[in-house]
């Protein structure tokens, strides 16, 4: 059931990012006002609470999605218990500190 | 996987990542799950190379300047227009992969009837539409990034 249940999140999470990512490219690339790349469109995203709740949305979604994605496909080979284990907590501290990282950068860059 | 009393525990992967291009007489859905996979792949060596890119702002607006300077040849265009065509790709078939677990486009059950149509067969018009419409958007994306590098 503990399978299933990670198995709806990942289709939750794709569906989830399809529209976010789909949506923030849209915003941002083909709506939005002036050069989104330059220095001072990012620094003033980084300083909004709306765009910075998207990335970070964005964030969860994708770590999840992608981390589960290739735990799936490592479990495919027929692993030990033990190993799965390790693989499980190896996922999970992969996932937490890339989100550390990927937080800090907008939070602490300007 | 640990199998529970009332699994039986999974098959040995003999064929391990071999298994994912060959194992006998595969049909197309089968290759764009393969497909899938490793575009599934490249969208996480995406996001790591995104982050590294953005990293570069904890060294102030020249870092950034630089990095985006760099960013911006030709080659890594190229890249980025593969990232959308890999998104779409990934981003669709996905659709039709969870349709299709989540059993929405399966159909009613058919008796058994000499020539026999396997559930493949009866689901192939929905992956010929999902191919062109990948076809379509691809294509439609390319035109975009010729027309505004």
């Amino acid at each position: 059931m503990r399978e299933n249940h990670l198995k709806i999140l990942q289709y939750v999470t794709g569906i989830g990012l399809f529209f976010l990512v789909g949506g923030y490219h849209l915003l941002l690339m083909h709506f939005g006002k002036g050069d989104p790349e330059s220095w001072s469109s990012v620094a003033q995203r980084a300083a909004s609470a709306g765009w910075l709740t998207i990335y970070i949305l964005i964030l969860i979604f994708g770590i999840y999605h992608g981390l589960h994605g290739v735990r799936g496909l490592i479990l495919e080979f027929s692993l030990p218990d033990r190993a799965v284990k390790v693989l499980n907590y190896s996922i999970v501290f992969v996932g937490i500190a890339v989100f550390g990282y990927a937080v800090y950068i907008p939070i602490h860059a300007f | 996987m640990e199998a529970t009393s009332k699994q039986k525990a999974p098959l040995p992967n003999r064929l391990g990542i071999k298994g994912w291009a060959w194992a006998g007489r595969y049909k197309i859905e089968r290759y764009l799950y393969t497909l899938h996979r490793l575009t599934g792949f490249g969208l996480l060596a995406y996001v790591a190379l995104h982050l590294v890119a953005n990293g570069s702002r904890l060294w102030g607006q020249g870092s950034w300047e630089s990095t985006m300077n760099f960013l911006s040849n030709p080659g890594f265009k190229v890249g980025e227009y593969l990232v959308m065509a890999a998104f779409i790709y990934h981003a669709l078939n996905g659709g039709r992969l969870m349709l299709q677990h989540l059993g929405f486009t399966l159909g009613k059950p058919k008796p058994p009837i000499y020539p026999y149509v396997d559930a493949m067969r009866r689901r192939r018009p929905l992956t010929w539409v999902l191919l062109a419409l990948i076809m379509g958007l691809a294509i439609y994306v390319l035109v975009a990034f010729v027309i505004y590098p």
